[in-house]
């Protein structure tokens, strides 16, 4: 009995000591002031180095579903209007799940930032790729709706 | 006997740690106002500042920046350091700064944390709209077990630290800045 008291406390002291939060939903979306959405035609995707699910494929389908015109690799070039990077993060409960999605549209001259998107849901509410991938580019855009934009 | 003493010893600080830590806790504004920057050049105009990105720390939630401590961050940053003559809320300023938070990447657990974060600033003349500057800038800061030893804190210390350089590289870029 004590020595499974033990095991109870040991576990709660480790989550307790080396963890740094506990669960959220959030779903947000920037837009930089100086920057414009509105020309955009030409969207080039990143694949994030560790990426090895094909997140860059849902980006891109994404994005051509919405009438851009879409590349995507492991380039970085500058004869397009934007880049679009990522970051995707995955837990474990049960099955894996991405737990947060980060994307950015950056002006291939500069790397600059011109919006992003960011959606973090944990397990419980935990949402399918193609789900998050839809979130974010949404949220994006729409940002650039409610700024008079595209 | 000793078994059971151990017992109510390590429960108790359990107990002290729980109540110790809660879940998490925002970062602090004045943690993060970059002091003794090094300024290029002393700018005789006013600024407005704007930011973006930020979010309320949950009950539920690990360590964020509010986007209203972040710009308070900044002006405090910006006025001690004389980086501007004014920092203006509202209209009439000469210059617009845009701070906004496009990646924070904080670690989930571990002894040490290390938090990155990615920022895109943006400065704009008020009256023409001309861009004057774009920088994404890019920081990290790690917190050790010596410094916090609960990990909420740890993680808050961690991104106050990363939030604190990434002020510090703005404004030298501001600081480097011809304006008119």
């Amino acid at each position: 009995m004590i020595r499974k008291n033990w095991l109870t406390l040991s576990l709660l002291a480790v989550v307790i000591l080396f963890n740094s939060g506990c669960a959220v939903n959030r779903a947000t979306a920037t837009l930089d002031p100086t920057a414009d959405l509105v020309g955009i035609k030409t969207i080039y995707v990143t694949k994030f180095a560790p990426d090895g699910r094909g997140i860059n494929l849902l980006i891109s389908d994404k994005l051509k579903s919405m009438g851009y015109s879409v590349n995507t690799g492991i380039d970085t070039p500058k004869d397009v209007d934007v880049i679009v990077t990522y970051k995707d993060k995955w837990m474990w409960d049960i099955t894996m799940y991405m737990i947060e999605l980060t994307v950015i549209i950056r002006d291939p001259e500069n790397n600059f930032p011109l919006a992003s998107g960011n959606s973090y849901h944990t397990s419980l509410t935990r949402k399918s790729p193609d789900e998050m991938v839809a979130e974010v580019v949404n949220n994006i855009f729409k940002q650039g709706v409610e700024n008079g934009q595209k | 006997m000793d078994r059971n003493k151990a017992f109510v010893f390590i429960s108790l600080i359990v107990s002290v740690a729980i109540l110790l830590s809660g879940c998490a806790s925002p970062a602090s504004k004045d943690a993060m106002v970059a002091h003794s920057v090094p300024i290029t050049q002393h700018h005789q105009k006013t600024v407005s500042i704007k930011t973006q990105g930020g979010s309320e720390t949950g009950a539920m939630d690990s360590s964020n920046i509010s986007n209203s401590d972040l710009a308070k961050a900044i002006e405090e940053s910006i006025v001690e350091n004389g980086l501007f003559t004014q920092v203006i809320h509202g209209d009439g300023s000469d210059y617009l700064l845009n701070v906004t938070i496009v990646n924070m990447s904080k670690p989930m657990f571990g002894a040490s944390f290390t938090v990155r974060m990615e920022a895109a600033w943006s400065l704009s003349e008020q009256k023409t709209k001309k861009v004057v500057m774009r920088d994404s800038i890019e920081s990290s800061h790690t917190a050790t077990m010596g410094q916090a030893f609960v990990g909420v804190t740890r993680l808050r210390l961690a991104v106050e630290g990363a939030v604190r350089e990434n002020i510090r590289q703005g404004l030298m870029g501001i600081s480097r800045l011809q304006l008119d």
